[in-house]
């Protein structure tokens, strides 16, 4: 699709275009949700063509329908803020003591909660309350690896966690911005995203709090509990998007019974 | 049979309660009434037998109750001062008696009389006062003594291992350490 | 140049108040043999503040440094030392420290810095805004005059609630030697406050995205660690808890170590039960509740949890909520804190109504944290409360307040015990208002100087538990006959020492104490029981000499010395015995600079030296003995009349404690008629250049050369 006045259309925004049953939209006012300036610069770091390579590489979308196997449940209540938990994370991890790798996240509510200063009634300033911030291995569809244009979230195989492969990821955010509860993490250093994975059924998190304040628990879904804070960016790269969610019915509806 | 006399002692510490050579060899039995191998031969179940077993083993301890029977535990999970805690209960002069005389020859220090009102003592004012009496009047507790620190309480020492005047001084620094951060 | 060693976060930050320049210098390079803290301070003011500058001058610098190990998972590693020429020194100005826990240390290392050194004076408020290299100073007019729990929230908005402040309140802008710096709501560095509102400095706040890097390997790192958790006890490593418990074979009333299963945290919502094994290593920070130590049973009901500095498991602070104070005295009911600072309001009442564990003392405690951290006001251990008790029973406040002040004070509440008196003495301070708010804020240098007392009469007075130069005894002769008063000596503020009082309290009976003090120190004859002190021996001198070099140590890595060393442990399995080696285990694996015992410990004797000549030098007297390493006088008496070296007495002796002072220098190698480092101390610990400059001043022992020709 071409339009006079802007760069031509990458096919991919074309084809999520259609699949999402906008193209008209797109016909008429140019590109849906990327402006010109977006698309010269998006051209200039070379995602776009990164995106598209990617697109080539990765294949169809990696959609994970199956749930985790086990979650991480936190008490607020026990919590002391010790930060123990932030510790052992990205020192198991990532082999430094930075709890601004740390894949549970309490450094960011300890002092204001998580409304922030002045905002709220939690944190040590407030009522003393610290809300841990743990991923909750999203079921069907995995905000953070539905995002991801490499399918590089991908199953853990011993807890089933929803894990960034190292190798694959290319360093886009688009995870970070897709997850409604800010979990992922980005390492500057490397240029690589990182979350939860469950530490391969034994999360060093729960060993480490000397609160007891942390289990690890068979999983259950917990999405539809409690605010999500984050306005989050969907995203659906690829030529088919997610057929389950937009193709229509497969069966004829039960006609309605009066009695 | 070593293993299952452990596992009864193990049980029976980790519950919190000391076990005497008949509930082991009752434990023994219960625990023989699953095992493919049938009940173990009579001969093994006599108090000799059984008392021999687990003198040997050295996951278990053993001590003389007030009762003069054995008592059995794992000092790994019921510690030998909590166990003769456990098996004076039944008598509150000769438990706070020997407490305070532990107290006062291993640290040494009184102690304050509120000790005895907390687990696992669990005793109340009435029974404190009452077991005091008593100790009073036993000769054989004419050791048994206190002294008054200067904010009012009461610390129980005996006279036989710490003299009056550093039971007074420790009683007053007891008293201190929270004025004393 | 050699890539930084572990543990390090590299770069020093100085920053010239009065030039508003900030540079960086590299730590290792300039610091590594004082390794950081307070080494890292008596080293800065050694090289670049000359003898008798006064605090307030702008000449003086502010050092606030952590450690190498401080930022990481060791456990109790979340310290920062603040260094600098201490105010409320009497009646010279020497070098003192402060000390903070909180999220402080480890944040200012995630953001690259292992110091930073405050030179000069602004003009008008400032605040510094320290941002991973990003290094600002922003106006702070709008928080001058701000309590710190405003300020520490208006900076919060600026930079992100993860961010960490160090703030003054009104007591340090108006240069009270009794001033605070505080972060995390209750972590309060003492004495140091001043020093910063001279400055103009009103706050620091620093936000890092970085991390420490551990230079050893990591499953050996993870070992060590989890090795140190199984070791720990509870606050001050009670390694016995307060009750008779089914896991250990003995107890301690007197313990610390409060967390008996079946206690509740009875303000959490719902309330938390303490269950389980007191072992447990995911149940230590229920071990402590400092609340319920120093405030009785019904602290327990009021307890939302505890708090405390990064990565500690001790969790000494508690966060306490007592509705009755908000209703009563229109505060807020959460309050937070530990030790003198929890008891900051109870110990201003000589009675209270039901008693120093009853409502008024915890209602009392409860204002006293909230209005002292928020003014940002020290107590000098408690020196305040007993010098305002003895001012007014001696009849001092009434000849020397004016008529109309005094007739405004509210005596009968504080006779009566009731805390409100609090809401008008606490801002009296805070503000440094009239005569009394003056003067009690000065230090006991205020009723010296400004009211005309000698020090002879604190000196002689028992209640006051004066020391000398200002500040009063902290763990003397009390909990630790002679070796408590070696260690009381040596600083040029309250000696905030507790390696030694940490194992004598520790709760194990006195067998176990002198088996495992044979072993660590030699013999065990090297403790006594409390009250049961024995004629001095060697033994004793080496033992004050290693808890001296190991506070000193601690304040260099970032370590607690309220925590550590970890010399005994819970374990029976091992005998009770903790690790004396562990900080330079630590040490080694961070850095990757393999340092055993002997070669850290040598590091701290190194910046315990560097202490003395700078007390030698800004004194510019070297009979420290005579003039610096004073005992006072009701140290010597009893006020029944009991001898020293009888049971029950804490009487020292005048011939014996020479008798320790005299084995202490030698250990140290020491001038024995001085107390003061010869050339060769100083060289052997690679002073040499500190030793010359003394020398050169005939400060050194052995005429003016000290002997060295």
């Amino acid at each position: 699709m071409k339009h006079g006045k802007h760069p031509p259309v990458p096919d991919f925004v074309a084809q999520a275009a259609q699949a999402a049953g906008l193209e008209t939209e797109l016909s008429r006012r140019g590109f849906l949700f990327l402006s010109a300036g977006a698309v010269a610069s998006v051209a200039a770091l070379g995602l776009c063509d990164a995106l598209a390579a990617g697109r080539k590489k990765a294949g169809p979308p990696l959609v994970i329908l199956d749930n985790a196997r086990g979650v991480l449940l936190a008490d607020p209540a026990r919590c002391v803020g010790c930060l123990r938990c932030e510790l052992a994370c990205s020192e198991h991890n990532d082999g430094r003591a930075q709890p601004s790798l740390s894949r549970i996240k309490v450094s960011r509510a300890l002092a204001y909660g998580l409304e922030g200063p002045g905002q709220g009634r939690h944190g040590a300033w407030g009522d003393g309350l610290v809300v841990q911030g743990v991923c909750r291995q999203c079921p069907h569809p995995v905000p953070c690896a539905t995002a991801c244009p490499q399918n590089a979230i991908v199953l853990d195989p011993d807890t089933g966690a929803r894990v960034v492969d190292d190798a694959a990821c290319i360093g886009c955010r688009l995870c970070q911005r897709a997850c409604p509860w800010g979990m992922l993490v980005f390492d500057e250093a490397r240029q690589k995203s990182s979350k939860c994975f469950l530490c391969h059924g034994r999360p060093k998190c729960v060993e480490a709090c000397p609160a007891a304040a942390l289990r690890f628990v068979p999983w259950r879904d917990l999405t539809r509990e409690g605010p999500a804070p984050l306005a989050t960016l969907s995203v659906t790269p690829g030529a088919t998007a997610c057929v389950d969610c937009h193709a229509p019915a497969l069966k004829a509806p039960r006609p309605k019974t009066t009695r | 049979m070593k293993r299952a006399v452990l596992v009864a002692v193990r049980a029976s510490s980790r519950a919190g309660r000391l076990i005497g050579l008949a509930d082991v060899r009752a434990a023994v039995l219960a625990l023989a009434a699953e095992s493919p191998d049938g009940p173990p031969d009579q001969a093994e179940l006599t108090d000799e037998r059984l008392a021999g077993l687990l003198a040997a083993h050295p996951g278990v301890a053993a001590f003389a109750s007030v009762s003069g029977e054995a008592l059995y535990h794992a000092p790994d999970l019921l510690s030998r001062t909590y166990a003769r805690i456990l098996d004076r209960r039944g008598s509150p002069a000769l438990l706070m008696a020997e407490e305070i005389r532990a107290n006062s020859r291993d640290y040494p220090r009184p102690v304050p009389v509120e000790l005895f009102e907390a687990e696992p003592f669990g005793l109340s004012r009435a029974d404190i006062e009452a077991a005091l009496k008593t100790l009073a009047a036993d000769p054989e507790c004419a050791d048994i003594s206190f002294v008054e620190s200067s904010g009012g309480a009461a610390f129980l020492f005996s006279e036989r291992f710490l003299p009056r005047g550093y039971a007074q001084f420790l009683a007053e620094r007891a008293e201190s350490l929270a004025e004393n951060p | 140049m050699a890539s930084t060693p572990g543990g390090f976060a590299g770069k020093v930050l100085r920053v010239d108040l009065s030039t508003g320049r900030t540079s960086t210098e590299d730590t290792v390079e300039r610091y590594a043999d004082v390794l950081g803290g307070t080494g890292l301070g008596y080293r800065v003011l050694w090289d670049e503040v000359p003898a008798g500058t006064k605090p307030f001058d702008p000449a003086n610098k502010l050092v606030f440094a952590t450690g190498v190990l401080a930022g990481t998972s060791v456990p109790c590693s979340g310290r920062t030392a603040i260094t600098t020429v201490f105010p409320s020194c009497w009646p010279r100005a020497l070098v003192g420290s402060g000390h903070m826990g909180g999220q402080f240390a480890a944040k200012l290392k995630y953001a690259g810095y292992d110091a930073v050194i405050l030179e000069g004076r602004a003009e008008r408020p400032v605040w510094l805004f320290i941002r991973d290299g990003r290094v600002e100073l922003r106006d702070a007019a709008r928080l001058w005059g701000h309590g710190i729990r405003r300020a520490t929230l208006e900076i919060s908005q600026e930079m992100g609630a993860d961010c960490c402040v160090a703030a003054i309140g009104q007591a340090g802008e108006k240069l009270a030697p009794l001033a605070t710096v505080v972060n995390s709501l209750s972590h309060s560095a003492g004495g140091v406050g001043g020093v910063m509102g001279s400055k103009n400095l009103k706050a620091i706040g620093v936000q890092g995205s970085g991390g420490v890097r551990i230079a050893g390997d990591m499953e050996q790192w993870g070992r060590l660690v989890r090795f140190h958790l199984s070791i720990l006890g509870a606050n001050n490593q009670h390694v016995v808890p307060a009750f008779p418990s089914r896991e250990a074979e003995y107890y301690n009333p007197g313990s610390r170590w409060v967390g008996e299963p079946g206690r509740r945290w009875g303000a959490a919502e719902p309330p938390v039960e303490i269950t389980g094994s007191i072992r447990d290593m995911n149940r230590i920070a229920y071990r402590t509740n400092s609340a319920a130590f120093f405030l009785g049973e019904r602290a327990w009901k009021h307890t939302v949890r505890g708090n405390g500095c990064t990565s500690c498991p001790v969790r000494c602070h508690t966060t306490l909520k007592v509705p009755a104070v908000a209703a009563k005295y229109g505060v807020r009911d959460t309050a937070q804190g530990t030790c003198i600072a929890l008891n900051f309001g109870r110990f201003f009442f000589p009675t209270l109504p039901d008693g120093p564990k009853g409502q008024a003392a915890l209602e009392a405690c409860m204002l006293g944290m909230i209005m002292a951290d928020d003014m940002g006001i020290w107590s000098n251990y408690g020196q305040l409360q007993r010098d305002f008790i003895k001012l007014f029973k001696d009849g001092v406040l009434k000849a020397k307040l004016g008529a109309a002040e005094y007739a405004a004070i509210p005596w009968d509440k504080w006779r009566a015990g009731d805390p409100a008196f609090l809401l008008d003495l606490v801002p009296r301070i805070g503000e440094r208002r009239g005569e009394l708010g003056f003067v009690l804020g000065e230090g006991v240098g205020g009723p010296f100087d400004r009211w005309g007392i000698a020090e002879e009469t604190w000196e002689a007075d028992h209640a006051t538990t004066y020391w000398k130069m200002g500040h009063p005894k902290h763990h003397a002769n009390e909990d630790d006959g002679q070796c408590g008063v070696i260690i009381n000596t040596q600083y040029n503020r309250d000696a905030q020492c507790h390696s030694h009082t940490n194992f004598v309290r520790n709760g194990l009976p006195l067998h176990e104490q002198k088996r495992l003090a044979g072993e660590i120190w030699g013999s065990p004859d090297s403790v006594d029981a409390p009250g049961q002190y024995t004629p001095m021996n060697p033994h004793k001198a080496r033992r004050a000499k290693w808890a001296l070099l190991r506070k000193e140590l601690h304040d260099c890595l970032g370590l607690c010395n309220w925590m550590g060393p970890w010399v005994a442990s819970p374990l029976k399995e091992r005998g009770y015995r903790g690790d004396n080696s562990l900080e330079s285990r630590f040490y080694s694996l961070a850095t990757g600079r393999a340092l055993d015992r002997e070669g850290l410990d040598e590091a701290g004797e190194r910046v315990f030296t560097l202490h003395r000549a700078l007390t030698i030098r800004d004194m510019g007297a070297r009979d420290m003995r005579a003039l610096h390493d004073r005992v006072p006088r009701w140290v010597y008496e009893d006020p029944k009349g009991a001898q020293p070296f009888t049971p029950g007495a804490i009487r020292m002796d005048r011939a014996d404690m020479a008798l320790a002072m005299d084995q202490f220098y030698a250990l140290m190698g020491w001038d024995k008629d001085t107390g003061a480092p010869t050339r060769e101390a100083y060289a052997r610990l690679g002073l040499d250049d500190v030793g010359r400059e003394l020398a050169a001043k005939g400060l050194v022992p052995g005429g003016k050369d000290g002997g060295q020709g």
